[in-house]
Order: structure tokens, then C-alpha cells, then sequence
């Protein structure tokens, strides 16, 4: 470095680009964060790969056998994880289309409450911080068909008097339903910011012309809540692979395998049966579907000019 | 929406709409509050009783004897408040970076970030196990803080990330005119103007962690259980403390609840991970 370049250096009026080569400032910032992620996620990553394809076996420390293909072979004749990933589908699509329906009804009538606004939306938000295992094991005292108060008002009111976590179909409903309360708060919150961004004027332009309440809703705040709806669709799609806590304080994937969804199932064949190499298959394979929804993630960003 | 909602009725309507929304939210919370200071043979009667003797036997009990929790809650903030603090300060750093720099396959070490926050629990477990194991991790309140690196160390790059974005570049680039080194505009300049975004990542840092179950339960050992661990551990074959456990479930779920809606209105930029911006 030369004297004179120093002098050019102090002369320039906006030192953006460097003028000794060195590393940018940027990448100086990334480089202490990006070095951690590498460690506890690229390595274990691999790791996960080499396990797929390996027969693990944990006694006596740990042994890898070569397997080539066998735990994907075997994978994809799995009737018992096609039905894991169908009953996590209906999952899915039962807490999302609820959550969004009662988030966006929720977020409506907040929206038009004249008073105490912000007292409403703090308390309505407070499920959303809750740990997952303390929703479900309340869930379960809530439902116990002796002294649960939600079975006793199930039982009042003559519609329902079984035991719900040990029926089929009733405990799919429990479990659904916990995870509903959980996090409809979100989409709420999430509605409730794009109700905010609708420009006024639009809208009351639309009430001077005589459009209805409904109209309105139909055909202007609906199509414009577009992107944030995908926004919460995408989030909550992605959770409902990434949590299990709630069904696995609950149900643990019964009554006979009717809320075992695909992560309590991979669970179930590390942790129970030992079966490393093959649950390292089924997590790839979530793994996976969820860098399909994380590119419709980024996607959206884009569009929404949010990524540059 | 102008709320030219017209009718008395209509109005009704909505105070009715809005009644059974705060029912549906906040009577399982209330129930587990109550359900924590009623006496033991109160919690198991049928039908339910409304009306008891607030006692504090539950929460005496957690504090005291075989059953404390004291070590777990101490497990709990050593594991969620190390890895938020780790997380917090490299990813403002490196959210900074991201925000700033222009190069090639920025893209993808976007995507990577992001895919990192949003990979499958269950996935990321079982690769870690195995390692923890052979390096000694499994047990150590240490594993826990790694563990929990893994989704908020990305969860922090990306959002700070978001709220650097939003900064104009401007202001940092007049104190350079000024003679700034670049460290001390961001130090000096781009640092103090994102406190809230620092304040809400962090604090969802510390959420996300503190109501971690299945890493917990996954690694941690006689000497590392966290809060979530001691809850799911009231529940046995036989019988489950609802009294302990409804404390233990308020003691967990009260600090959460209190800082999160501190940052209220920041919060849709954290969880909907930069996506939609509130207020």
C-alpha cells in the first residue's frame, strides 16, 4: 500500500469500493455467522445423508454398514409412512384452513372494534407464545372424559360423550383443534398488518358508491390480503412439518396410528426402534418437501420486492 | 376497513363475535391459572368445581423436596439465553453483511440461511444425535445451546437481515463522507436505529428456545433438563400431577406471554420472517 494510494484513498468522496484488496467489509460481517451455521448444520446435514444410506447401529459406540439404496427401496414401499405423510396432508390441510378461516374472521372483527383495540389484540396474541408441550398437556386435562372441563361441556350439552384422545376420529379433531388455538393468533396477527397497509381510499370509495360491508369484502379486501395470506399459508405449512410436541404430549401418534403424522413416525423409528438409517431417510425425505416450500418462500418474497 | 358498518344490530353482532373469540382464547389459559391454585382433591372432581380455596401447595411443592425445579429452570435460561445471545450478535453482524453486500450467489446463501430456520425438527435431530453422542454433547446443557443455534442463528441473520433492508443506506454513507470507518457506521450509526428489530429478534430467540421440547428431550440429560422436560415428566403411566403441572405450565407459559407482547408491534416482521411488515 503506497503512500499515494492513502491519499487517493482519503480524496475519494465515497469509500464503497475499497481501494486496498482486501476482503469486503460485507463479507468480514458474514463470515463469523455463516462459519457457525456451516458447523451445526452443513456437517450434520452430510451426516444425515451418509446415515440414509448406511445401516446404523448404536451398540458398542456407533457402526456404519454400507446399505447403498436399501432405506430408500424400502422408503418407498413403506405403506406405513405413505399413510404417515397422508394423514399428515389431511393435518395440514384441517389446522391450516382453520387457522386461516378463523384468523381472517378474527382479524376482521378486531379490525372494526372501536374501542380497546390493542387490549383485544394482546390478549387474542397470547396462545401464539405458549410452549407447544404445555398447549398439548393442557389439551389433554382439558379433554380427560372424567374431570376435563371441555369434556364435561361436550358431555352437558349431550354432543359428545366418548373419550376423545382415545377415539379415532375424535382425537384427530383434539389435536387439530390445539394446534388451531395455538396459532390462529398468527394469521390474525399477520391479517391484522395487511388490514392496515389496505389503502382508505379505496375502500371508501367503494362505501360511497354503495358497495355492501360483504361486497367490500369480497371483492376488495379479500383479492388485496392476497400475498399476505400465501405469506401465512407458506409459515404455517412449513410448522406444520417442523413441530410435533403437541401430539406427542397428547396422543403420541395413537389411537391405533390415527394422529401418527410423519415426524412422530420418524421419531418413533429412531427413538424407539433404533432404526437410525432408515428415520434418516424419512427425514430427508421431509427434508426435502420442505426446500420445495422454502423456494415458494422465497418466490413470494421476491415478488413482493421484500428480497433483493 | 371504515367501519360503516351501519346497523344496531350489525353491532351486536360484532360485540358478540368479539365475546366469543376472548372465551375461546383465554379459558384454557384462565383453567390452567385456576387449576394451579386449587387444592388436590378439587382438580379430579366430576363436574368440574368452579369454586375453591386458593391454595399454594403446587407451587410449594415445585420448590421444595425431591421435586424441585430450581436446576431446571436454571437449565432452561443457560440454554435458552446463551444461544439467543450467540445468535442475537452474529446474526446482527451478519444480517448487516447480507443487507449491504451486492455479490454474486447472494441469492443462495439466502436461501440456504432460510432453508436452515425452516428445516423439520425431526430431521435435524436424529444427524445430531449420533454426533452429540461420539463428542460428548448429549447431556450437557452445552449440546442444548448448539442445538438451538440451529434455528435461531438463521432466524437471527434473516431477520436481522430484514430490518437492516429497510434502512437506507444513506445516513451510513454521509458519516463515511465524514471519515467514519465503515465498523463505525455501523456501530455507530446503523446499530442504535434497528434496537427494536434487535430487541424482537432476540426475544423470539428466547421463545422459540425456552419452549423447545423435542431437542430437549432428545439430548438433554439428568443434569440438563429444561423446563418443557420437567412438565412432560409429571405425566406417568399411573397418574399425572394436574396441580404441579398446571404450575409448572403458568411458571413456562407467564415470562413468555409478558415478553412477548413487548414487542407487539414488530412481531409480524419476525414471524412472518421479514415477509409482511407491521404498523
Amino acid at each position: 500500500m503506497s503512500v499515494t494510494a492513502e491519499a487517493a484513498a482519503a480524496r475519494a468522496p465515497v469509500t464503497r469500493e475499497p481501494t486496498r484488496r482486501r476482503l469486503p467489509f460485507e463479507i468480514k460481517m458474514l463470515a463469523p455467522a455463516l462459519l457457525v451455521l456451516a458447523a451445526v448444520s452443513l456437517f450434520p446435514f452430510f451426516y444425515i445423508i451418509a446415515m440414509s444410506l448406511s445401516q446404523v447401529k448404536l451398540i458398542g459406540g456407533i457402526s456404519f454398514n454400507w446399505a447403498a439404496l436399501d432405506n430408500w427401496s424400502r422408503l418407498f414401499g413403506d405403506g406405513a409412512v405413505w399413510a404417515s405423510w397422508v394423514r399428515s396432508i389431511v393435518y395440514f390441510i384441517a389446522t391450516v384452513g382453520l387457522e386461516l378461516f378463523l384468523g381472517v374472521t378474527i382479524a376482521l372483527a378486531i379490525h372494526e372494534a372501536k374501542r380497546g383495540r390493542n387490549i383485544l389484540i394482546s390478549v387474542v396474541l397470547m396462545p401464539m407464545f405458549m410452549a407447544p408441550v404445555i398447549v398439548g398437556l393442557l389439551g389433554r386435562f382439558l379433554t380427560d372424559s372424567t374431570y376435563g372441563l371441555y369434556a364435561w361441556i361436550l358431555r352437558s350439552l349431550h354432543l359428545y360423550t366418548g373419550d376423545i384422545l382415545g377415539t379415532k376420529t375424535a382425537a384427530f379433531a383434539a389435536v387439530t383443534l390445539m394446534d388451531v388455538w395455538e396459532w390462529t393468533p398468527l394469521i390474525a396477527l399477520i391479517v391484522l398488518a395487511g388490514l392496515a397497509s389496505l389503502p382508505r381510499s379505496v375502500l371508501e370509495a367503494a362505501a360511497v358508491d354503495g358497495a355492501s360491508y360483504w361486497g367490500r369484502l369480497r371483492y376488495i379486501v379479500v383479492p388485496m390480503l392476497g400475498g399476505v395470506l400465501i405469506v401465512a399459508l407458506l409459515i404455517r405449512s412449513m410448522d406444520a412439518l417442523r413441530y410435533f410436541d403437541i401430539i406427542t404430549n397428547t396422543t403420541n401418534g395413537g389411537p391405533a396410528d390415527a394422529t401418527k403424522i410423519v415426524p412422530i413416525r420418524l421419531y418413533e423409528t429412531a427413538f424407539r426402534f433404533f432404526d437410525l438409517g432408515y428415520a434418516a431417510a424419512i427425514g430427508l425425505s421431509m427434508l426435502f418437501v420442505t426446500i420445495l416450500i422454502a423456494n415458494g418462500f422465497m418466490r413470494v418474497m421476491k415478488a413482493r420486492g421484500l428480497a433483493r | 376497513m371504515t367501519s360503516a358498518r351501519g346497523g344496531v344490530g350489525s353491532r351486536i353482532g360484532l360485540k358478540l363475535l368479539l365475546g366469543v373469540i376472548l372465551l375461546w382464547t383465554v379459558v384454557p389459559l384462565v383453567w390452567m391459572v385456576a387449576s394451579s391454585f386449587k387444592p388436590a382433591d378439587e382438580l379430579t372432581a366430576n363436574p368440574p368445581s368452579f369454586s375453591f380455596k386458593p391454595t399454594l401447595d403446587h407451587y410449594n411443592a415445585l420448590f421444595s423436596g425431591g421435586n424441585n425445579i430450581g436446576p431446571y429452570i436454571r437449565n432452561s435460561l443457560l440454554a435458552a439465553g446463551l444461544s439467543t445471545i450467540i445468535a442475537v450478535a452474529l446474526g446482527c453482524l451478519a444480517g448487516y453483511g447480507l443487507a449491504r453486500s451486492h455479490f454474486r450467489g447472494k441469492d443462495h446463501v439466502a436461501f440456504w440461511i432460510i432453508s436452515q430456520r425452516m428445516a423439520p425438527i425431526a430431521a435435524v435431530v436424529l444427524p445430531l444425535f449420533v454426533i452429540f453422542r461420539f463428542t460428548g454433547l448429549l447431556g450437557s446443557v452445552w449440546g442444548l445451546i448448539v442445538a438451538y443455534l440451529t434455528f435461531n442463528l438463521p432466524f437471527a441473520i434473516w431477520i436481522m437481515n430484514a430490518f437492516f433492508a429497510e434502512l437506507h443506506p444513506s445516513l451510513e454513507e454521509a458519516a463515511l463522507v465524514d471519515g467514519a470507518s465503515r465498523w463505525q457506521a455501523f456501530r455507530k450509526i446503523a446499530l442504535p436505529l434497528v434496537l427494536p428489530g434487535i430487541a424482537t429478534t432476540a426475544i423470539l430467540c428466547l421463545v422459540f428456545s425456552w419452549n423447545d421440547y423435542a431437542f430437549a428431550v432428545t439430548f438433554s440429560g439428568p443434569t440438563s433438563q429444561t423446563l418443557p422436560i420437567a412438565a412432560s415428566q409429571l405425566v406417568t403411566q399411573t397418574s399425572i400431577d394436574w396441580g404441579q403441572l398446571t404450575a409448572i405450565g403458568t411458571i413456562v407459559v407467564a415470562p413468555m406471554i409478558f415478553v412477548g407482547l413487548i414487542v407487539r408491534k414488530w412481531l409480524v416482521t419476525g414471524l412472518t420472517l421479514g415477509a409482511v411488515t407491521g404498523e
